[in-house]
């Protein structure tokens, strides 16, 4: 059943006729896939739909109004920035509302105290530029350069920088939220007045409801605006130059330097991350995967292939780099006394310096996470998760056994290890796992491989990224806290009551495993009989699942 | 794996079913690049879909829609119809995806042009009067043909034969003449001859852009064929819509390269450019004034040159044989400033946004005549960009630039003076 | 009336008591928050322990206050409903020291002196607010964010993953602590998210009313190679003020601490009172003490560069202020307050904040620091509508990273034995907090009396904490009375 009319009214009375549309061909250009991240699996094509209604706020008072119809007429809604999540930012039910909140951008600088106040709709290159150009940088999360800054921040929001700059959790200072039923949480300095500056308290600390380590995906409230930390960088401009496709940031080679290193082993590469933590050097520590240089340098798809092809797993278990990127923080004194650190270090480790660009092509303000899909189409992250170093450097070859399982449909890598690296000059490891595949094959391996991963975790005692809704609630939850699940569920509950918050995360790869039927010979672990979902919510579920399997 | 067959032409949407079905909603179609990304202002460079903030009036969302097309979910209608033509195909999306990837979204979006006419939907009806007028008067006003080179002034001087054949093109026969003009007179200042086509038709730039690619092949065959009776060895315009469809239409819809058009294509600004490092243009008149220049995308990001392509896509979706792919990276950047720089007394100030990322004035291509209010719109946002970088002057090299501009410096109520490039070179010449 | 001996039963005879002389203990502390008497008092030594405790209050609809800590200056954990104090001092292993993962796994009865103590065994240190009482909880310190002196860090918060046992007798571990099995385990407890959600965030700031935190992962760092302390007189707190927003975004300095004379003179006289008097007597209005810090490699470069580029800004910039390694007048200051910076401050001894007249009262709160002089204003305002003389207040003024911030802290001294002077002060708090927050000072942790003022103030943030609340502690046990609850 459609939006009702009286509600659709109600919806027009908030943003005007112009920011409110059902008509078929808009709402099919926010269908999740068939492409993007995460698509091409089978969750994405079982569980999105397209939405019934857009909407298009300009304010947090708009988000509230929105919300509150959404309630008082049980349509369910769901949180939107980009989109470029994938099918977790979508609609999983039919006739849902896409709040779209990319007109929320509006954007403020504090230079003297090191925040921007900005919207949902603003993306990390704008802030980056706006950050540079007052002699000061952010991280932009590994998702990209086209990332909203606040959805970023609310889900992830790390990236080689990190190693300086820290857990993004941090970096959350005053922030609007509208929660599921329609009331304002402003957290921080804003509970108590106009000012953002300042991100703990009063007392207990409701940042905790705003993402769990991965986020939340948008189950508990919309985001609608946020301060954020930004941190000083050096005063040097970092030049833009080359046309597309060959564009780069031009490095001032007395402030800001990339150099690689190549090692002599695994354990001298893990080493060289210990001991820079251990130094308190360096802006960014971090060893990526193979297939990423290659990338970067392949013209095209088939340039990568035809270069990619060429190694073997003995050359990918021999390759051991280490990225280092130095940033004069201070002075050009302090980056040549970063730069002497690091080459005692390298000397007693045997590093070996390689000839590196003075320029920039990702990380400081590219980012370039598009790169990802060149070279099979379809690419989705299976882990990417902050522990410590010691977890961080074993925790990809575990993965990479696996994955020969699946191997295809997953893309031949050769065994690669996946990327780790230091973060919070050591306090922290970080190691990610990425799988690519063609979705125009059979995708069950893909699937089976993901859901397997939060298995292999829970059996090796790792922690990972894929909790809360990214993987089956009622596997996951048991094994870590333990139980972890049902305060979530008595929270979704508390400030959710109706359900009408983006359903039915975040249980929503439960109902995936339940609805798939090639998923059913993973599922090994109980779900209760009662449905945690209210009413209205089962009988569309129920009605949503039947018509999938009517269709197969 | 099995193979599909695959080629570029836009007459069957199907062929670009990998290209919209693999768009990963990135926005870098919509995005100034990254890399160049000037903060929170001027921050894109899709003129549709600031116009219109649905997903649907950017690439992205069309690449969904198109998808839904191929894949019979979606039925033509008013909205869609708006969705497929309120936008100039500047190319600002095919250049921002293959920063990283190797989709052809320029294609996909012509391709569906193409599919809304051969399914009887599109195109506009603005449109379908303007290829009215070309069947009827060969140009897209209606206006009298014979009027076409009433232009030529007794102080111009045209040759019989000459290597150059100066293709003039609708615009500034009828609406610009002061373009046409000073792009002769130029030319004779560089000793540079030229001829004009003897019976000069619409280059057909508006049909080939809304899909009624058959009209714009009788044309482009038309075209040709009277360039190659005459004996040019160039082919010169002073309209960046013309060149492209010199440059790459033409090849593209007689599935040539353009290496095999028999002739070379060149705009005002590349002539210039050369005449100037021969010593055969001498700008030495100063020009006191604070200018920026408008990078028009047909003689930027979409004037690289075509090559036509089939084959078969396999394994990951790879291609063989080969295909070095179009990403706007030959476009005439480095040209036309070469020019302004040498202009004594100019204080030339870059747009914040150029080259490969610059925003269309909104005009070309058909958007103009079917969406007046979506080119006033983008217009005037460039606009807003000319003033935030202090430009008295504003200088495109394109007419359908110029007129936008100068409409919606009308509208604003600014000083902004909009010259058309070989103005600025005219008025630096000595007299 | 509570049955004391189901109690017993949980955490052996030995570990509970109601002993009248032993339950006055936890009656009263350091602060002005009036006395309240909890009817028994247990040590648990296990997280099991706690959770049955907390079951069994639970069943019994009986108030429980945690508390680790020996002594107490806010006020937190004097119990407002009677009930149970849940004491985990003696809950206090080290469990690990891992010098390689730099974090250190301990139980919420670590004291400061005893951590620093074992730290310093294995060359290591913890990172550490101004002068923390030898015989304080670090855990409970961290857990309640006392702001760190140190400026240059980036990512601050020091806690990693943690265990805490909800008010319905779960124990339950945050964070990367949360996998199954822990600390056998790939995973050592680092990241203190998720899962799911930010369940440390709700605990932290909460005064004990969220859960009992049992046992927390926290960075350790290495100590320094090598360390010089420049100071800086402060007459014009605005003027010193621009110069920190200079030069700590430039990353110079481990610790810095902005202290008047009152404070500083307090924590460094030797003798009390006559040290005391003449230092406060001759100290500048303000001293500004920068550390700068050698690490593990070249720790002279570092310095180097450091003093290098902090020379350069106030010679060029700030030529006003005189920046060098003695403050002029105090030989010697430079090492004394380094010793003083790096250590807690010992059991055995009065706080540095009662040794001049036996009790004190502290306002802190976040500000903006160029905000800072209004607020002295404010204050010297109203001290003497009590009586209090201007030249009495103590204040200290600690930055926050890269002085985006900075935590300011008022402390007035006074006669503990004195119920007039006592009772002058508790109404010149109230005042000050009142005047101080209409002038926009932050109170994030809000202890005892200003509880009410604040959350009067921030009545959507109030109302989303008592659903929070409800979720986690439905019958209300944890800690009832206090902050909003």
């Amino acid at each position: 059943m459609a939006i009702v009319k009286e509600a659709y009214k109600a919806l027009e009375a908030v943003v005007g006729a112009k920011y409110l549309s059902d008509d078929p061909a808009i709402c099919e250009g926010y269908r999740s896939g068939p492409c993007g991240y995460e698509a091409g699996t089978g969750y994405e094509r079982v569980m999105t739909k397209i939405p019934g209604a857009v909407i298009l706020p300009r304010s947090t008072e708009e988000v509230q109004k929105i919300v509150k119809i959404c309630n008082r007429y049980v349509i369910p809604y769901v949180p939107y920035s980009t989109g470029f999540y994938g099918p977790r930012s979508h609609p999983h039910v039919e006739n849902a509302l896409l709040v779209d909140l990319k007109r929320l951008n509006d954007f403020e600088f504090d230079e003297k105290h090191w925040y921007a106040n900005l919207g949902s709709g603003v993306i990390y290159s704008q802030f980056q530029e706006e950050c540079l150009r007052r002699g000061g940088y952010v991280v932009i999360g590994g998702g990209g350069a086209q990332a909203s800054v606040i959805a970023n921040l609310i889900g992830d929001g790390w990236s080689p920088l990190t190693h300086r700059i820290g857990l993004p959790h941090r970096r959350i200072l005053g922030t609007e939220v509208v929660l599921p039923d329609g009331e304002i949480l402003r957290t921080g300095s804003l509970a108590v007045g106009d000012d953002p500056f300042w991100g703990d308290g009063i007392g207990p600390d409701l940042r905790g409801l705003l993402r769990g380590y991965t986020g939340l995906r948008g189950c508990l409230g919309i985001v609608t605006k946020m301060a954020v930390k930004v941190l000083p960088f050096q005063p040097e401009r970092l030049q833009p130059t080359g046309i597309s496709p060959n564009t780069a940031l031009a490095l001032p080679e007395k402030r800001v330097k990339w150099v690689n290193y190549i090692m002599p082993s695994k354990a001298a590469q893990v080493k060289a991350m210990y001991e820079i933590g251990k130094a308190e050097i360096a802006g960014a520590v971090t060893k990526v995967p193979l297939f990423w240089r290659v990338i970067a340098k392949a013209e095209c798809k088939e340039e990568f292939w035809t270069e990619w092809l060429k190694e073997t797993p003995e050359t990918i278990a021999n390759f051991h780099i280490v990225r280092v990127l130095l940033i004069g923080f201070t002075s050009e004194e302090q980056m040549e006394y970063d730069e002497n650190v690091l080459n005692d270090i390298m000397m007693e480790l045997g590093g070996q310096p390689r000839r590196t660009k003075p320029s920039d092509e990702s990380w400081i303000k590219n980012a370039d996470s598009a790169g990802m899909w060149l070279m099979c189409g379809s690419y989705v992250s299976v882990d990417y998760v902050i522990e410590t170093l010691a977890q961080a450097t074993e925790h990809g070859p575990v993965y990479a056994e696996l994955k020969k399982k699946y191997t295809p449909p997953l893309m031949p890598d050769h065994g690669d290890p996946g990327w780790f690296q230091s973060f919070e000059l050591g306090y922290h490891g970080y190691s990610e796992f990425l799988i690519y595949w063609d979705q125009d094959e059979d995708t069950t391996g893909v699937d089976h491989f993901y859901l397997e991963t939060s298995k292999m975790n829970i059996d090796h005692r790792f922690y990972t990224a894929l909790i809360g809704p990214h993987q089956p609630m009622y596997l996951t939850g048991p094994k870590y806290g333990p139980n972890y699940h049902e305060w979530m569920l008595k929270i979704k509950n508390e400030l959710d009551p109706l359900w009408v918050c983006h359903p039915p995360v975040p249980f929503a790869h439960d109902e995936f495993v339940d609805r798939a039927p090639w998923m059913h010979e993973l599922k090994t672990w109980e779900s209760p009989k009662k449905s945690p979902y209210p009413e209205w919510l089962q009988k569309q579920l129920a009605a949503e699942t039947a018509a999938f399997l009517a269709k197969k | 794996m099995p193979t599909t067959k695959v080629n570029l032409e836009t007459t069957d949407l199907n062929n670009y079913k990998y290209d919209m079905s693999r768009c990963i909603k990135c926005k870098g179609c919509y995005w100034v690049e990254h890399t160049y990304q000037p903060g929170v202002k001027f921050s894109t460079r899709c003129p549709s879909n600031l116009w219109n903030d649905f997903d649907s009036y950017g690439a992205f969302g069309k690449m969904r829609i198109g998808t839904g097309l191929v894949e019979k979910k979606l039925d033509w209608s008013p909205t869609l119809l708006e969705i497929v033509y309120a936008d100039p195909l500047c190319g600002a999306c095919d250049v921002g995806c293959k920063r990283n990837l190797d989709l052809e979204i320029e294609l996909s979006l012509e391709a569906m042009r193409v599919k809304a006419v051969q399914d009887g939907a599109g195109p506009m009806p603005a449109h379908k009067k303007i290829a009215q007028n070309i069947a009827s008067f060969h140009n897209v006003f209606g206006a009298t043909h014979a009027n076409r080179k009433q232009w030529v002034t007794a102080d111009i001087k045209v040759a019989k034969k000459a290597d150059v054949l100066y293709f003039v093109g609708c615009t500034a026969s009828y609406r610009n003449k002061e373009i046409a003009q000073s792009t002769a007179k130029i030319l004779s200042a560089a000793k540079t001859p030229f001829m004009l086509m003897p019976d000069e038709w619409c280059c057909g730039n508006t049909l080939q852009s809304v899909g009624m690619l058959d009209e714009a092949r009788e044309l482009a065959k038309r075209n040709i064929e009277m360039v190659k009776n005459s004996g040019a060895k160039t082919v010169l315009l002073s309209c960046a819509e013309g060149y492209r469809m010199w440059k790459v239409e033409y090849p593209k819809l007689l599935n040539i390269a353009t290496d095999d058009l028999g002739f070379e294509v060149v705009h005002l600004v590349e002539f210039a450019d050369e005449a100037l490092k021969r010593g055969d243009l001498k700008l030495t008149r100063p020009f006191e004034t604070r200018l920026t220049y408008h990078d028009s995308c047909s003689i930027s990001r979409l004037a690289d040159p075509w090559t036509p392509w089939s084959g078969e896509r396999g394994w990951m979706g790879t291609v063989s044989p080969p295909l070095k792919r179009r990403r706007g990276a030959h476009g005439l950047y480095a040209q036309p400033r070469n020019v302004i720089n040498a202009i004594p007394g100019v204080q030339f100030v870059e747009m914040i946004r150029t080259r490969e990322n610059a925003f269309c004035c909104g005009a070309g291509r058909g958007t103009k005549e079917a969406f007046p209010d979506l080119a006033s719109f983008a217009a005037g946002h460039r606009l807003e960009e000319v003033k935030e970088v202090g430009a008295e002057v504003l200088v495109s090299a394109c007419p359908w630039c110029k007129n936008n501009f100068a409409q919606a410096v009308k509208e604003d109520g600014s000083s902004v003076k909009v010259m058309d490039f070989s103005e600025l070179i005219l008025a630096s010449l000595e007299a | 009336m509570i049955n004391r001996d189901e109690l017993a039963k949980i955490v052996g005879k030995e570990n509970m008591s109601d002993a009248q002389a032993v339950l006055l203990n936890y009656s009263s502390d350091h602060s002005l928050v009036p006395p309240g008497v909890p009817e028994c008092v247990v040590w648990p030594t296990t997280s099991e322990q706690v959770g049955d405790v907390l079951k069994w209050a639970n069943k019994n609809n009986v108030p429980v206050v945690p508390v680790s800590s020996k002594v107490h200056f806010n006020g937190g954990a004097i119990p407002r409903q009677g009930g149970v104090m849940l004491d985990l001092s003696k809950m206090n292993k080290i469990f690990e020291i891992n010098v390689d993962l730099k974090k250190a796994r301990f139980e919420a009865g670590v004291t400061w002196g005893q951590l620093a103590g074992e730290l310093a065994k294995k060359g290591m240190r913890v990172m550490m607010p101004l002068l923390p009482h030898a015989n304080r909880s670090v855990l409970v310190d961290y857990l309640e964010r006392e702001v760190p002196t140190n400026t240059v860090y980036d990512y601050g918060e020091p806690m990693m993953g943690f265990e805490v046992v909800w008010p319905n007798g779960e124990v339950f571990r945050m964070g990367s602590a949360s996998v199954n099995g822990y600390p056998d385990s790939g995973s050592k407890g680092g990241n203190p998210s998720g899962p799911g959600i930010d369940f440390y965030r709700l605990v932290q700031g909460a005064q004990g009313t969220m859960g009992a935190v049992t046992w927390t992962n926290l960075k350790i760092m290495f100590q320094t190679k090598k360390d010089k302390v420049f100071f800086a007189p402060v007459n014009d707190l605005a003027y010193a003020n621009e110069f920190l927003y200079r030069l700590l975004p430039r990353r110079v300095g481990q610790e810095v601490v902005l202290l008047n004379r009152v404070d500083l003179a307090a924590i460094v006289a030797e003798n009390m009172p006559a040290d005391f008097e003449k230092l406060r007597a001759t100290l500048p209005p303000w001293t500004l003490a920068i550390v700068i810090s050698g690490l593990t490699r070249r720790p002279d470069e570092k310095i180097a560069y450091e003093v290098n580029l902090l020379k350069e800004i106030v010679k060029n910039e700030f030529r006003k202020l005189t920046v060098d390694e003695a403050l002029p007048g105090f030989p010697g200051l430079g090492g004394k307050l380094l010793s003083l910076l790096r250590n807690p401050w010992p059991a055995d001894v009065p706080y540095w904040k009662n040794r001049w007249q036996g009790a004190s009262q502290s306002l802190f709160f976040i500000a903006r620091p160029e905000k800072t002089p209004k607020f002295v204003d404010v204050v010297e305002a109203v001290a003497p509508k009590h009586g209090y003389p201007v030249a009495d207040i103590g204040s200290y003024i600690q930055p926050i990273e890269h002085n985006r911030a900075c935590q300011v802290e008022f402390t007035f001294f006074y006669n503990g034995a004195d119920a007039a002077a006592k009772a002058r002060i508790a109404a010149l708090y109230r005042d000050a907090a009142r005047a101080l927050i209409a002038q926009g000072a932050l109170f994030t942790r809000p202890y005892g009396d200003l509880a009410t003022m604040v959350y009067e103030r921030a009545a959507g943030y109030t109302m989303a904490l008592r659903r929070v609340k409800k979720v986690f502690d439905p019958n209300n046990i944890m800690n009832p009375g206090n902050l909003c609850f």
